[in-house]
């Protein structure tokens, strides 16, 4: 059923622009790094041994930006394909659980999401080939640049994937996830506790795992207080 | 009898308003039921609760015999329906609106052609549903409703939007289904006319008060004709017959006598003759459907 479920969901994105949002937003975090290097790349090669892992650290100073960014988009935007037309009450009517609805909603946008991450792995590798920085390519340091925000940031999914779908009104999760893209800008001054520190992979004890298991843990919690809040609800 | 739908004593508040109280419906096996009442008398509440779209604040719904909190998914495997606007993405084609419901519902590709058919959109099949017309959503609306061959089709005002000849296919399609294939049929509508093309069974929805159901027939014997009087100081010459024992109504003004062979009618004509009130009109009447619906489900006077 989940299979199927998913099946229907890919079809409803078809056309909306939802693949080449998940694409650009890949693109765009390297892209800034083109400019950056692009104008100053004598500058920045003085600026560390390391140029490897300076380029990766300047990558990663806007990939919590375009992660938050594209949770709230894509989050509001797959519950706004339901919304418009108040669709909600056709799928619920059909033979499904709503908690399958909710489950399949939550895993296409991980999916999409967990793709987009990818793809910045590759353009961060091709890009940081393309400028020269030396033989040796942290393949771990990679992996982990282009894949801890994303786990890290699962527990903001989560919480905008809730907001989204119970809400009538669509301003709602925008405005919060406007405050959330802000939030996640100022991560630096951000105590721990808060759910768009995390993919910044900052904390107290300078290990990004944590944020990670954070990620994780908190993701799960969220994801089932909004399931079973969705579950409950009536469907007008 | 067996029933397809039982509800006992179902009832959903929002917050203090009540918006459907105590409601016990009934539909028989293989029946076409109107579902009738004014806007907002609560029809389309209870068609959520029957498609388990809300929960009721209290009471029962069973379909086929289960319990809608139960067996949700058992019994929505077998209901087609569609609930007030027709639901649909616009950014997809007729196609791919019903694919997604397809794949939910696990039936052959094939289906999607065969209801396309039925509602005459098959030439649309391609087009996206954005530049559809209300009438053309409104039967992709009933074909989704139509993909897995459900027993049951519940389907809210189905004909809104239609054009005439729509309507006109619309319910010959409603009254096949039936003889055709055994399916139940419940049909809401706040106009009496359509339901009275298609029902055979009515249940009339007052302010969230289920307040008749029975056969089409029975409410048509409603519709029997009076004699209406027009008298001078009537309410004095009812009472006069009144007191004589002739059988009578007053009603603004006019006085209706509930019975009406020929003789009947002479001997109260005769009898305000007789007592010096003057017969200025006697009228026959006879009360349409319309008259009756209106006349359950107008709103109590205030006092």
């Amino acid at each position: 059923m989940m299979g199927r479920l998913m099946q229907a969901e890919f079809i409803k994105i078809k056309r909306k622009g939802f693949w080449f949002l998940a694409f650009l937003g890949a693109l765009g975090v390297v892209a800034m790094q083109m400019v950056n290097y692009g104008v100053r790349k004598d500058y920045l090669f003085t600026q560390s041994e390391d140029r490897w892992g300076y380029y990766l650290m300047n990558i990663h100073s806007f990939t919590p930006l375009a992660i938050v960014l594209g949770i709230v988009i894509l989050t509001s935007f797959l519950s706004s394909v339901e919304n418009e037309t108040n669709a909600w009450k056709q799928i619920i009517a059909l033979p499904v659980s709503k908690r399958m609805v909710y489950l399949a909603k939550f895993t296409v946008l991980a999916i999409v999401l967990f793709i987009s991450s990818f793809l910045m792995g590759i353009f961060t590798l091709l890009y940081g080939l393309y400028l020269g920085l030396g033989e040796a390519i942290p393949s771990a340091d990679l992996m982990q640049y282009s894949f801890y925000p994303y786990f890290a940031s699962l527990a903001v999914l989560a919480f905008q994937l809730w907001v989204a779908t119970v809400s009538q009104n669509q301003a709602i999760p925008i405005t919060i996830g406007v405050v959330g893209v802000i939030f996640a800008y100022s991560a630096s001054v951000l105590p721990d506790w808060m759910i768009w520190k995390w993919p910044s992979l900052m904390n107290e004890w300078n290990d990004p795992m944590i944020n990670v298991w954070w990620g994780l843990g908190a993701g799960a919690l969220l994801y089932l207080a909004g399931m079973l809040d969705f579950t409950r609800r009536d469907v007008k | 009898m067996e029933y397809i739908v039982e509800t006992k004593n179902a009832t959903k508040n929002f917050g203090k308003e009540k918006a459907v109280v105590g409601l016990d419906l009934q539909i028989p096996k293989g029946e076409i039921y109107g579902f009738l009442g004014p806007n907002g008398s609560g029809k389309t509440t209870t068609i959520r609760m029957l498609l388990g779209l809300m929960k009721p604040t209290f009471g029962s719904v069973r379909i086929f015999g289960k319990d809608i909190k139960k067996e949700k998914i058992e019994i929505l495997k077998r209901v087609g329906s569609l609930v007030e606007n027709p639901s649909y993405y616009p950014h997809l084609t007729a196609y791919e609106n019903l694919e997604t419901s397809r794949k939910i519902l696990g039936v052959p590709k094939k289906r999607i052609h065969e209801v396309l058919a039925i509602v005459r959109l098959s030439d649309a099949a391609n087009k996206k549903v954005k530049g559809f017309s209300l009438g053309m959503k409104q039967r992709l609306g009933i074909a989704a409703a139509l993909l897995h061959q459900p027993d049951l089709l519940i389907l809210d005002e189905p004909t809104n939007g239609l054009d005439p000849s729509g309507i006109i296919e619309i319910r010959e399609l409603i009254k096949r289904l039936p003889k055709e294939t055994g399916m139940t049929i419940l049909l809401s509508s706040h106009l009496l006319a359509e339901i009275d093309q298609m029902a055979t069974t009515v249940g009339i929805l007052r302010k969230g008060e289920l307040i008749f159901q029975d056969s089409i027939e029975t409410m048509r014997m409603y519709a029997k004709q009076t004699i209406s009087l027009n008298v001078s100081s009537s309410e004095k010459a009812w009472r006069s017959l009144l007191a004589k024992g002739i059988k009578a109504e007053f009603e603004k003004g006019t006085i209706l006598l509930s019975e009406r062979s020929n003789e009947k009618v002479a001997q109260a004509v005769s009898s305000l003759v007789q007592d010096g009130f003057s017969v200025y009109r006697v009228q026959e009447e006879k009360k349409s459907l319309e008259d009756i619906f209106l006349q359950m489900t107008k709103e109590e006077q205030a006092v």
